[in-house]
């Protein structure tokens, strides 16, 4: 069993290659609309105008192409570029612009048309789409990261040249316990747990190669172990939840990490739900449970109601999976969250891992997400705090979750006091997930990503997903160099706790 | 002053002129799991038999907290005292933190209360370094035999009319008010914590410290302090830096001291309802309130034993339904009255009492009604030998406290009589134990009752004793015809320990199935038999050398567990002796085995196993040539993860056992506790006894699985295994007990619970319920079916498995009230109708 686990795991991967992933099948989905009026004469000055391409005639021709909508950065370009907005410089007022509805229909005030557009960008491209075009650093919430700024030291018209941007390491060590291996992953995120039968195996495969190609790691999520995913055991978290759906001893020895999940913030106290629906077969002999009956995993661990037999359960995991492995808790966030995060340590744990309300697919009550756990920008400054009180702070790493959504989200709550962030939905995002919250119901998803239905999952191969995921975490771990040389800083380390670089914007603001 | 009052309503209004604790807005410190023990005896038991208890219980605590109480102390001149004004005299133990104020305290606090009739620092270690890991100077404690004295006594009864109170209850309220007084002066009200009151019942005793409990009785010297009542309590607090030892359990009503294991959901709601009655917690736990509740209710309120369990644990559901109407109305009466201030939570409780009007002593376990906590209670009472009542959060506690009585003194016996667990507020045992020692002619008397007063009995056993018996038996002879000379065993255990490895085999085979024997002990005492193989077994491995020898075993232990040669044949076995090894952890016995796994060994023998945990966890897949068979009390979490391998445990196992076992073999000759094959996906198991609360729950797959007593509630919840005919997996639960005298007898019912096969969506219960006692109020999702030819076919094999693991034919199991029966007659099949719940797809 050890040199199973053994095989691949202290090679550093090189840098991963981005390469161009658009969708086979998308159409793009423009934030504005131009359109020509009967009154253009195929001058063709907005071609010379536009520095985003928007314009273009049609080769071989003078004639005007159809407008490339997606470039167009809409009507700020009057104040931002005022020389080369094509509305203005037309001479025969030929050109509109106008917001595209269907663009404005996308997403919700969290994950905003701009935002989803932009992770779309990253995704297809490997690098943050063009300033101006979207608002992609923060969302439309009211609330939370979206109301914080930082202190930058360097302004906006200031540009990183890609060496400032080398100098900046975002590397992060999850073990600073005297036990298990020493594991430094390259960015400062990994991956959170979705199941099999949650999720179709594409996307588990994608996110496990582009975890690998990162060289951080991916979370199975309660559904089982799926075999295909073994070659890239090394950067794979086994979790371990409620419902121990799927769990042998077997499949927790394959992890470098073992992660309890013993709440989910977008649900805490609810435990799993797998509706009927989407326990196909396939799923069902995962879990080796009846297909088409819904499966749940129970609100705690029925054999966990205590710190020590927290302490017992930790235990258990280091026997099964060898003095090697490190052992993630994963908790939601109580109004006492620094109670059990301090119990989460004693109980010998490597990794606290807070689990906001931010976060949750549609297969979460919108009644438990909305109302049960703390709002994770909260859970963060209390639980670092307290465990620097308790002088304890140094000996764990705390891990955020919850609602992370970019490089922004990263900063902010690195900079509240966390060491490094979980994400999961953007993920999803990357592989074109639209936030329309049709998870669970009926045969799950219709872009093939919260389905194991083969209809709907063939749209997405897992060399595919993987490049769009890889490409992301280009563009995020760009922008996260970024910001934090924007704040003058040298090291993701060197952000933890300094929530004096935040600010919080009240209502007035 | 009205002077149509109760005396409860004049109790409560006395305390209206106390100075009100500012309202807690939260608990001061969080803490769960804790390792708890309590034992009463006929006779008294030195301090060093709790040490071995508790410290057995380590892992349960962190340093942060220990406590002991002892009660019906058998040594007053140690206490500076005669037995009469040991069993007058209330007992003030007063805790100083800070040494310069007891003359402070003395002068202006104790003199003009109580009339001191003897007073006494408590002898104690002179550095408190020398107990290893104690960080916190423990404080000083000075004990004081006190009675109030009349003047303040009078004058309280006239101030608050309690003149109408019967017999010492003015006192003991005064009592109970100045210890209130004393704490808030001298310790809730002051940042700088000086001085508390650790106890202040009659011949009750309570010590606290930062530190473990076992470091309460070294450090203050209570070794040889013998007492017929104990209670040891392991503190696992996770908030703060700074403890005090005024945290730490037990804490005290009036009469009694109670240890907490668990954690409430419902503090502030609790202490609004003590508030409400004028009483103010001042240590901000739950284990205060706890008692705060129970002193009120009991002593206060006057209720009984009875209706003060109903209140803190108040009987729901089906069990509710199941009492008697009589009890029903009372009930209801209480919890409308009560249930405000009922501890909601995962909780389990141990309490000593003293009660001087009853003339009695008592130990009472009570369990919370969703039984969330582990809990172990047991029975020693065989003729002329010590009477022992034991309680414990886990029953490797239970087995070193008995041993460690055994090895000083063999009138003490090694193992129980009976060890059980209580169903939390049920109709069927009330979820609570009460064990109660009386002095009856210069003797004193133990007897144990249930929640509702029904005695727990055991029938008159005998004892096979060890001397006399001339027929001298060759080693290695036939083990039947002994079981049949049963009385012959220690004649032949004589000589088979003086035998030198000639039948070495055979003679273990034979011990152990000794050691496993509960059927046919014609009466003899199956904790003796038990007792006297165990012994000789041990003393046989203990005999077997390190390294290779002419046996097929190689010994191995805690001295020399990094040097475990390879196995020298691939019949060879390893014995491994479990004393030293720690219960977790890179050093312990389960690491130690999948070492040894790694160097080839596949047979292991494990002995005094005392709480290790894990075993047989760690072994991977293909683990199906492994067999580890395991003597004494193995720990938590045995067998969690087997995945190929064979496990037979020669007792009792604990909680959580065979947690998402996938393949292999689990058998357990006894009970198993909380939680059993929780997640399981396959494996065959079998357990003698009965399985505590929740057992398989959330299974899957394909376990088939013998039960052959039954499982307290929640049995089967979410099972999801599939059809049992096409490879999927059941539970057969017999519904039989092996009484001690060895006989099969049927249980009153199958399955007590309320929830039978919940939400269960796949697999099956076969039960046999040849009475027809199992009712649909139990079933959740489930439908009762009778048993087909082919279920017969699918069931028999595994009920010939059972048989031949342990004795039961199949030919008795068919057998009722004399008639041999067709097993449609006697077995019913349970299987998961589609509900709602499962199918909807809600929107």
């Amino acid at each position: 069993m050890d040199n199973l686990r053994q095989s691949t795991a202290t090679t550093h991967n090189p840098q991963p290659t981005t390469s161009h992933a658009p969708h086979h099948a998308w159409k793009k989905i423009s934030k504005w609309r131009v359109g020509y009026t009967n009154n253009c004469i195929d001058c063709g000055l907005c071609v010379l105008a536009c520095p985003y391409g928007v314009h273009q005639r049609l080769p071989g021709t003078l004639k005007m192409a159809a407008p490339k909508n997606s470039g167009c950065i809409g009507p700020q370009c009057e104040s931002i570029l005022p020389d080369n907005y094509c509305v203005k410089q037309c001479p025969y007022d030929a050109i509109t612009v106008t917001p595209n509805e269907e663009f404005e229909a996308l997403g919700d005030p969290r994950y905003t048309p701009d935002l989803l557009a932009s992770l779309w960008h990253m995704a297809e491209y490997g690098e943050a789409p063009p300033e101006h075009l979207y608002e992609r650093r923060i969302g439309k919430s009211g609330g939370g990261f979206d109301l914080m700024r930082f202190n930058f030291k360097r302004l906006r018209n200031e540009r990183p040249t890609s060496r400032d941007l080398d100098n900046i390491s975002i590397s992060l060590d999850l073990n600073r316990r005297a036990y298990g291996s020493k594991i430094k992953i390259s960015v400062p995120w990994y991956g959170g747990g979705m199941s099999y039968g949650s999720v179709s195996l594409s996307v588990m495969l994608a996110r496990a190669m582009a975890a690998k190609a990162w060289n951080t790691f991916t979370s199975t999520g309660e559904g089982g172990y799926p075999k295909e995913l073994t070659p890239y055991k090394d950067y794979i978290i086994t979790q371990i939840a409620t419902g121990m759906f799927g769990v042998r001893e077997e499949t927790a020895g394959w992890a470098k990490i073992i992660e309890i999940k013993y709440a989910q913030g977008a649900k805490p106290g609810l435990g799993g739900h797998l509706l009927s629906d989407k326990n196909t077969p396939d799923v069902a002999r995962m879990r080796e449970a009846v297909p088409y009956t819904s499966l749940f995993s129970p609100f705690p661990f029925h054999s966990v109601y205590s710190v020590e037999d927290h302490k017992k359960h930790v235990d258990w995991m280091m026997t099964m999976g060898g003095s090697k492995i490190l052992v993630s808790a994963k908790v939601s966030t109580p109004t006492d969250v620094d109670m059990v995060a301090v119990g989460c340590y004693y109980g010998g744990v490597h990794i606290i891992h807070l689990d906001g309300s931010y976060g949750g697919t549609g297969a979460a009550p919108d009644i438990a997400k909305k109302n049960i756990a703390m709002p994770i920008e909260y859970a963060i400054p209390k639980v670092h705090r307290f465990l620097n009180e308790e002088g304890i702070r140094d000996e764990i790493t705390l891990i955020a979750s919850g609602g992370i959504r970019n490089a922004w989200d990263m900063a902010k709550a690195i900079a509240l006091g966390a060491d490094g962030c979980v994400i999961g939905t953007t993920d999803i995002v990357a592989v074109n997930c639209t936030r329309c919250g049709n998870c669970e119901k009926g045969r799950g998803c219709q872009h093939g990503i919260a389905s194991t239905d083969p209809e709907f999952t063939e749209q997405i191969s897992p060399e595919w997903g993987a490049q769009r995921i890889i490409n992301l975490y280009n563009a995020l771990s760009l922008d996260l160099k970024e910001i934090l040389w924007r704040l003058g800083l040298n090291s993701i380390q060197e952000l933890r706790g300094r929530h004096d670089l935040l600010y919080y914007l009240n209502d007035h603001q | 002053m009205p002077n149509n009052m109760t005396n409860d309503e004049l109790i409560i209004n006395s305390r209206a002129k106390l100075e009100p604790a500012p309202p807690p807005l939260r608990k001061a410190e969080a803490e769960g799991g804790c390792g708890v023990l309590g034992a009463v005896s006929s006779y008294p038991i030195a301090g060093r038999h709790i040490i071995a208890a508790t410290e057995n219980m380590k892992n349960r605590g962190n340093a942060k907290g220990g406590g002991i109480c002892a009660a019906w102390i058998a040594e007053p001149k140690k206490l500076g005292v005669d037995q009469k004004t040991l069993e007058s005299h209330y007992l003030l133990a007063v805790s100083y933190l800070d040494c310069n104020v007891r003359q402070e305290v003395e002068r202006d606090f104790l003199k003009p209360r109580y009339e001191i009739e003897a007073a006494k620092r408590l002898d104690h270690l002179d550095n408190f370094r020398d107990i290893q890991g104690l960080t916190v100077e423990p404080p000083e404690v000075q004990i004081y035999f006190v009675r109030a004295k009349k003047s303040a006594l009078n004058h309280f009864i006239d101030d608050n009319t309690l003149d109408s109170l019967p017999g010492d209850q003015a006192e003991n309220e005064f009592i109970y008010q100045q210890s209130y007084l004393f704490n808030k002066t001298y310790y809730q009200s002051l940042g700088d914590k000086k001085a508390f009151v650790l106890s202040h019942a009659k011949n009750l005793l309570v010590l606290k410290l930062v530190g473990y409990a076992e470091d309460c009785i070294r450090y203050y010297k209570l070794e040889d302090f013998r007492a017929h009542i104990w209670i040891g309590h392991q503190r696992y607090p996770t908030k703060g830096r700074v403890w005090h030892p005024g945290g730490a359990h037990p804490f005290i009503g009036m009469h009694e001291a109670l240890v907490h294991n668990g954690d409430f959901a419902n503090y502030i709601r609790v202490a609004k309802y003590l508030r409400q009655r004028k009483i103010y917690p001042l240590f901000l736990t739950d284990t205060e309130v706890s008692v705060l509740l129970f002193d009120l209710w009991k002593r206060v309120y006057g209720y009984s034993l009875e209706h003060t369990i109903e209140a803190l644990a108040p009987t729901t559901e089906r069990d509710f339904t199941m009492l008697p109407k009589e009890r029903q109305e009372v009930y209801k009466k209480i919890q409308m009255s009560c249930l405000k201030g009922s501890p909601d939570g995962p909780w389990f409780f141990i309490l000593a009492r003293n009660d001087p009007r009853e003339r009695a002593g008592e130990l009472i376990g009570i369990t919370d009604t969703a039984m969330l906590r582990p809990q172990v209670f047991s029975l020693s009472l065989a003729e002329g030998r010590p009477a022992i009542g034991a309680i414990a959060s886990e029953k490797q506690a239970i087995d070193c406290f008995l041993s460690s009585l055994n090895q000083e003194d063999s009138k003490f016996s090694r193992y129980a009589d009976r060890y059980w667990n209580a169903r939390g507020a049920s109709y069927s045992d009330g979820g609570a134990f009460v064990f109660r020692i009386r002095r009856k002619h210069e003797k004193i008397e133990l007897a144990c009752e249930n929640k509702f007063g029904d005695p727990v009995s055991l029938p008159a056993l005998k004892d096979i004793k060890t001397k006399g018996g001339a027929i001298s038996l060759a080693a290695g002879a036939d083990p039947d015809s002994i079981v049949k000379n049963i009385q012959e065993i220690p004649v032949f255990l004589a000589a088979l320990q003086k035998d030198s490895f000639s039948q070495l085999v055979t003679n273990i085979q034979f011990l152990t199935r000794l050691i496993d024997r509960r059927l046919g002990t014609q009466g003899y005492r199956k904790a003796r038999i038990a007792e006297l193989a165990a012994n000789a077994l041990e003393s046989i491995f203990d005999k077997i050398p390190p390294g290779e020898n002419n046996t097929s075993y190689v010994r191995a232990g805690v001295a020399i567990k990094n040097k475990i040669p390879p196995p020298p044949s691939a019949g060879h076995a390893l014995i491994i002796d479990a004393a030293g090894f720690p219960a977790e952890g890179p050093d312990s016995l389960s690491r130690i085995i999948v070492a040894a796994y790694g160097l080839g060994w596949k047979k292991f023998m494990i002995y005094r196993a005392s709480g290790q945990r894990f075993i047989g966890c760690g072994l991977g897949p293909a683990s199906a040539e492994v067999t580890i068979e395991v003597y004494g009390s193995p720990g938590d979490y045995l067998a969690s993860g087997l995945d190929g391998a064979k496990i037979i445990v020669h007792n009792s196992g604990q909680d959580q056992l065979g947690q998402i076992l996938n393949a292999g073999e689990l058998i357990v000759h006894g009970d198993v506790g909380q939680t059993f094959l929780y997640g399981a996906k396959g494996g065959k198991i079998f357990v003698l006894g009965n399985t505590a609360g929740r057992p398989l729950i959330n299974a899957v797959g394909k376990p088939r699985v013998v039960i052959n007593a039954t499982s307290l509630d929640y049995l089967a919840e979410s099972f999801m295994a599939g059809d049992p005919h096409n490879n999927g997996g059941f539970v057969i639960i017999n519904g039989i007990k092996i009484n001690e005298l060895g006989e099969i007898e049927d249980l009153e019912t199958p399955y007590p619970g309320g929830n039978l096969f919940s939400l269960a969506s796949g697999g099956a219960i076969f039960v046999r319920d040849p009475n027809r006692r199992l009712t649909d109020d139990q079933l959740n999702g489930g439908r009762y079916e009778e048993l087909g030819e082919r279920d017969w076919n699918l069931i028999l094999p595994l009920l010939k498995d059972n048989e031949a693991h342990f004795g039961i034919t199949v030919e008795k199991l068919l057998a009722h009230q004399g008639q041999q029966k067709n097993p449609g007659d006697v077995y019913r099949k349970i299987v998961p109708v589609k509900t709602r719940a499962l199918t909807l797809a809600y929107d």
